[in-house]
């Protein structure tokens, strides 16, 4: 009984980081068309600024948190000026401003990557930090990891929460399904695509804090996780937040227990193997409207 | 020029480019060989994605596929029969992925491609760990780096030859479709979704046989060398540089590209990768058709100015 | 009797609550030259992309030329004979004129038999519309009207049994439009084509139709000879405004 528990337990403290990463590609994709294939290199990056601000100047990673956050958000902003914005200008056509997007997605990851690479080395960096046994539920696991549990819920929750209470949120939703609906009232583009854009960044960056108070960092950490976030995305139902909650929970329970009963390595294949389920199943992902 | 002659200055150029081993040093020859290497992925990656816009990101999975049938099979089987065997598996492959995502939007399919090599590389770790009991493979017996590069040569020719034969034939015209307005060409009778698949599959089969022909080229071969995904990024920004929606573009700036990547790359590697990053980033903000967009912009230049004058 | 060349039976397309088309039937003959008209948001472009399995229909049947296509995808209704044109064209831009005409020609018209000498090549097609001195130019650089046109060839390309227009003359000058109902009424008389031709130029249209079908709200709510349907009062009633004939 209580490995089915470990196994839970376990899988949901992955997909909560899943959610959280998945939640910053639902928005930037759901509402700008721009399928961000560097997104995890920006939750790398929130790894690695965590870890330096912990072993450089040592402050506790809980605390910062929203200094990742912020920092990442103004990276998105310029990111998002400098690389998507003239894009939008002058693609002729959807299909082409996506395709283009991903390119300077495919670009952007390479530079993002191997400046990692140059500035901090390739080998694994980590630190410790709650890192004593607790019990829960018969099982014992290192403090760090349900602490980080329940800052991914947390940060999800409060993500759910904007989009579904605030002008801003219904602002956004509004856009996303109808955009020039939004416009007519009044809904300003030119201000809410980089706000959500950095959001999304920052959503990615505050994964990969979360991430580093619990595994090692190094530059290629980020990688895989664009991938599961798309797989989550599709799981949920683009455009829903709710949907990148339960999905990425879900696929953190598939994984964990598919994981211990198959074998570690398939890992991939099993995330790879539920998507294509999915979409034959309910082609729309399980929560969208 | 019909096809008859472009197949015809394929064969003469090839044949020209033959004679490399005798010629060049052993250094000039292994730059010699990355180039064609590359010219032959890059129109084989142009062949699809750049007519469909469908941008795949799996080159890296495809050229490891083939070259671990050759690491699987060299010494059992002739190097000859593994190089289209290995460009076979890689197409079947491509048959069953495409199949299963390339109905998604296209931003989906880069996605899923991009992860491919991932997914692939553990497969392969995961096989050769639990069934042959080994990490890498030493490869013993193998051919002769002359063979070697007329085998590369061959099958980048043929990649070519290919390119310009579908360009000219009613498949490409659907794939040109699909790129332009898929839904408007499925309303004038395009099966989309079987052009794709062959077309994609298509596109892996050259993948797989380089892949397959250059496995020799290490002694010892493991998933994490063989699956590298600098060879798919190399493969895009070349064909992107040069003009992904023509054959010739990708061609000349491969040559360039892998005469700059050979020099600078093992000096500055982490430097190189993100001046490359860049430069990806800069062609598609300012020049997404590449350079061979150059070229009609300037007669388009000089036409209005004889008109002028 | 001839032979009906496309029918639907009460055929619905709902988007999540919107019900866009509610349940028309509707038989077309071979050579019908068949006009529907209705106010905006009657379903009438919707009841196209259903007609021509551009989107599948929530519900409903649809029958051409005796073979039930219903939820097939677009490319088997096209390699059956249903063409059509689209609201705003969509030309196959980076390609010439000729090469956008030989498309359907490559794909749905091949294999498909029709008497007619238009439709041997692009070139002819290109000539019967008038547009054969713009065929070597990218269809990106005709101007719109043209473009409309260059539908047309393109539909034709397909060499069908059916030809779906929708909207050919809008923004045209009264003569052009004048030019563009005569050019339909040839496509029919000539070569030999059913034609269904959606129209916000009602005047036109009633005068060279001889038949017109309203759809109001997705519903069809009248189904005959234009003088009929322009006395219809339902007809009247829906238009509220707008005037009929």
């Amino acid at each position: 009984m209580s490995l089915w528990i470990e196994l839970a337990v376990s899988g949901l403290i992955t997909g909560g980081i899943y959610a959280v990463v998945a939640l910053g590609l639902n928005l930037q994709y759901g509402l700008m068309r721009i399928m961000n294939i560097s997104h995890g290199e920006f939750l790398m990056l929130g790894a690695y600024l965590t870890w330096l601000a912990y072993t450089v100047l040592a402050v506790n990673p809980l605390v910062f948190l929203p200094a990742v956050a912020v920092l990442m958000f103004l990276v998105g902003l310029a990111v998002h000026r400098v690389c998507f914005r003239p894009i939008a200008r002058r693609a002729p056509s959807v299909e082409a401003f996506e395709a283009r997007s991903l390119l300077v997605g495919f670009g952007l990851m390479f530079l993002v990557q191997n400046a990692a690479y140059l500035a901090w080395g390739a080998d694994l960096r980590g630190y410790s930090f709650l890192d004593d046994p607790v019990e829960f539920a018969g099982v014992r696991f290192t403090e760090n990891r349900l602490v980080v549990f329940g800052f991914a819920v947390a940060a999800s929750l409060a993500m759910i929460a904007v989009l579904r209470y605030t002008l801003i949120g219904k602002a956004v939703r509004a856009m996303m399904q109808s955009p020039s609906g939004a416009q007519l009232v009044g809904v300003d583009t030119a201000v809410l695509h980089p706000v959500v854009f950095g959001a999304g960044l920052a959503l990615a960056a505050v994964a990969g804090a979360l991430l580093s108070m619990v595994y090692e960092v190094s530059p290629s950490m980020g990688e895989p996780y664009t991938v599961t976030a798309l797989i989550v995305i599709t799981l949920g139902g683009l455009g829903s937040a709710v949907g990148c909650l339960v999905g990425g929970l879900l696929l953190g329970l598939v994984e964990s227990f598919g994981m211990h009963f198959a074998t570690p390595s398939l890992k991939m294949l099993l995330s790879y193997g539920v998507f294509i389920a999915v979409l034959l199943a309910r082609p729309k992902g399980l929560f969208a409207r | 020029m019909t096809l008859r002659r472009i197949v015809a200055a394929t064969v003469i150029a090839s044949l020209a480019i033959a004679t490399f081993p005798w010629l060049l040093s052993d250094f000039a020859l292994s730059l010699a060989l990355t180039c064609v290497m590359y010219a032959g992925l890059t129109v084989s990656w142009a062949m699809f994605s750049g007519a469909t816009n469908y941008l795949s990101l799996a080159t890296a999975a495809f050229f490891g596929i083939g070259a671990y049938v050759t690491a699987w099979g060299l010494g059992t089987l002739p190097y000859a029969v593994l190089v289209p065997a290995g460009g076979l598996l890689a197409a079947a492959f491509a048959a069953l992925i495409g199949a299963a995502i390339l109905h998604l939007r296209g931003a989906y399919f880069a996605v899923l491609t991009f992860g491919l090599g991932e997914l692939v590389r553990h497969a392969i770790t995961y096989f050769e760990k639990t069934y042959a009991h080994t990490v890498g493979r030493v490869l013993t017996d193998t051919p002769e780096s002359v063979t070697v590069f007329l085998t590369v040569l061959v099958v980048a020719a043929a990649a070519v030859v290919t390119a310009f034969a579908v360009r000219a034939s009613r498949f490409g015209l659907a794939l040109a479709g699909i790129g332009s307005d898929e839904s408007r060409a499925e309303t004038l009778g395009v099966n989309a979704r079987r052009v794709k698949i062959a077309g994609f599959a298509l596109s892996a089969f050259f993948a797989g046989a380089l892949g397959a022909a250059m496995a020799v080229r290490w002694t010892y071969i493991e998933p994490n060398s063989v699956f590298n995904p600098f060879i798919g990024f190399q493969t895009v920004l070349i064909a992107m540089v040069g003009g992904a929606s023509t054959i010739v573009g990708p061609l000349a700036a491969s040559v360039v590209f892998s005469l700059l990547t050979e020099f600078l790359r093992l000096q500055f590697p982490y430097l190189f990768l993100m001046l490359l990053g860049v430069l990806l980033i800069l062609l598609v903000l300012y020049l997404p058709g590449g350079l061979a967009s150059i070229w009609p912009l300037l007669r388009a230049r000089f036409a209005r100015g004889d008109a002028r004058a | 009797m001839p032979d009906t060349v496309i029918a639907t039976r009460d055929v619905s397309v709902r988007f999540g609550g919107l019900v866009a088309v509610d349940h028309v039937t509707l038989d077309i003959a071979e050579r019908e030259l068949v006009g529907v008209i209705g106010p905006n948001g009657a379903g009438k472009t919707t009841f196209f992309h259903a007609l021509s399995g551009f989107i599948q229909p929530t519900a409903g049947r649809l029958i051409v030329a005796g073979d039930d296509l219903t939820g097939r995808p677009a490319h088997v209704f096209a390699r059956h004979g249903v063409a059509r044109t689209f609201q705003t064209p969509r030309v196959f831009r980076e390609m010439t004129a000729a090469e956008n005409v030989r498309f359907g020609l490559e794909f749905a018209g091949r294999g498909r038999t029709h008497a007619h000498d238009v439709f041997a090549s692009a070139g002819s097609i290109l000539d019967f519309l008038d547009l054969g001195s713009f065929a070597d130019l990218p269809a990106g650089e005709l101007t719109p009207a043209k473009q409309r046109l260059l539908e047309i060839g393109m539909a034709l390309g397909a060499r069908p049994r059916v030809l779906l227009l929708d909207e050919v003359a809008a923004g045209l000058t009264e003569a052009e439009v004048e030019s563009t109902a005569a050019l339909i009424r040839r496509v029919r008389d000539e070569l030999g084509l059913a034609v269904i031709w959606i129209e916000h130029a009602v005047r036109v249209l009633m005068r060279f139709v001889e038949r017109v079908v309203v759809l109001h709200q997705g519903r069809k709510i009248a189904d005959g000879a234009p003088d009929a349907v322009a006395r219809d009062p339902e007809v009247i009633e829906a238009y509220l405004g707008e005037a009929v004939v």
